[in-house]
């Protein structure tokens, strides 16, 4: 079943085959995990909205109107949940741990310093505001076409755009900060 | 490629390489999740349920649509289906004692209604009931010819809702707009419950 694909699944799944749900949540949880765990600074509300998302997926399972795009309909969802998660827990301070068994070797530097820079990647994404933090990450962390993030979002193209651009000029403006210090 | 794009792709790409995996006991614990809801089921009857409008339009969906014309006649149900359904008639005066001069307004005794002939049991669910299939004052009697109905309170203002047919499949209102979910990507339907004149 695991080579099966979405919608086949989701179609055992409707006729009450609970099991079949987990190769979906297999599926899916690692690459949605990387975005809830960069929108939401930390591993433990990271895995809090994931799974929120699986859950709310399945009930209402029946109202995903394309199984084939489930992974498209999910993400939508986690991006719903990574929003009110974010809003209600703006204010508690973010931790920003990095898993060391994640962390590619880098051919060009030092391991220490490529895992020092990426959390200070971490620590400046954190201090752009949410709705770039989101922008930036669906365009270039997720690899994501406006019109897809358009649709995904619910804001229009150019307000996107504006986005986008904010976030990597602050990015880089952050980033350049910590270079020069 | 410009400097600036190059340098957000790298970027990019080191949080790709940072993000932490899962934590092993994940899985089970969204399928421990998963085992306490409802477990989907009759796909079939999902199929046909989701096709609302034939309820109404297809020449076969006659004398079903009569008798539920005839029901709504007899429970004097009143509304209109152009832009936005207005639950308009409340077909029980409200029957709410009011708490206090400047209380609250009371709830609308309103009624909604649905054709799922091989329905075993139909619920109304809404923001008004917290999206409670199992609430008791939204479960909905089966009237004859497949027309299954319930008249509930519901507050004044704008509303979404459902019905959840058989404790699994959620099927909008066929007489009603529809309104999308932000959170799902799918519709709801919409009522609009006003104060009775």
């Amino acid at each position: 079943m695991e080579g099966s694909s979405d919608g086949v699944i989701v179609s055992r799944v409707l006729r009450g085959d609970v099991d079949a749900y987990r190769v979906l949540v297999e599926r899916y949880r690692d690459r949605y995990a990387r975005y809830a765990f960069h929108m939401l600074g930390n591993r433990e509300d990271a895995e809090e909205a994931l799974q929120d998302a699986f859950t709310r997926a399945y009930r209402s399972l029946a109202r995903c109107e394309d199984p084939e795009r489930f992974g498209a309909w999910l993400f939508r969802i986690l991006v719903n949940r990574c929003r009110t998660l974010g809003a209600r827990r703006g204010r508690r301070a973010k931790t920003f741990v990095v898993d060391e068994g994640a962390i590619l070797d880098a051919a060009e530097d030092h391991p220490a310093d490529r895992a020092a820079w990426r959390e200070e990647i971490d620590r400046a994404l954190h201090r752009l505001r949410a709705d770039q933090r989101e922008a930036f990450l669906l365009k270039y962390v997720e690899d994501m076409g406006y019109d897809e993030m358009s649709q995904l979002t619910g804001v229009g193209v150019s307000a996107l755009k504006m986005r986008v651009m904010r976030a990597c000029d602050r990015l880089r403006e952050l980033l350049s900060e910590v270079h020069s210090a | 490629m410009p400097d600036d794009e190059l340098n957000m792709r790298r970027i990019a790409r080191d949080l790709r390489a940072s993000s932490p995996r899962v934590d092993k006991s994940f899985d089970d614990r969204v399928m421990a999740a998963v085992r306490s809801l409802p477990r989907h089921a009759r796909l079939t009857l999902w199929s046909r349920l989701t096709a609302p409008r034939t309820v109404t339009v297809k020449p076969l969906g006659w004398s079903v649509l009569a008798a539920s014309v005839a029901l709504l006649a007899i429970f004097g149900f009143n509304r209109a289906v152009d832009d936005v359904r207005v639950a308009s008639k409340p077909i029980v005066a409200a029957v709410f004692p009011k708490t206090g001069a400047a209380a609250v307004k009371p709830p609308q005794r309103v009624q909604f209604v649905l054709v799922a002939p091989e329905a075993k049991k139909v619920a109304v669910v809404g923001d008004f009931n917290g999206w409670d299939a199992g609430h008791a004052s939204y479960q909905a009697q089966h009237r004859g010819g497949g027309v299954w109905s319930v008249t509930a309170p519901v507050p004044i203002g704008h509303h979404r809702y459902s019905f959840v047919v058989d404790d699994s499949v959620w099927v909008t209102d066929p007489m009603a707009p529809r309104v999308m979910d932000n959170d799902y990507g799918v519709a709801n339907s919409a009522i609009v419950v006003e104060e009775q004149k």
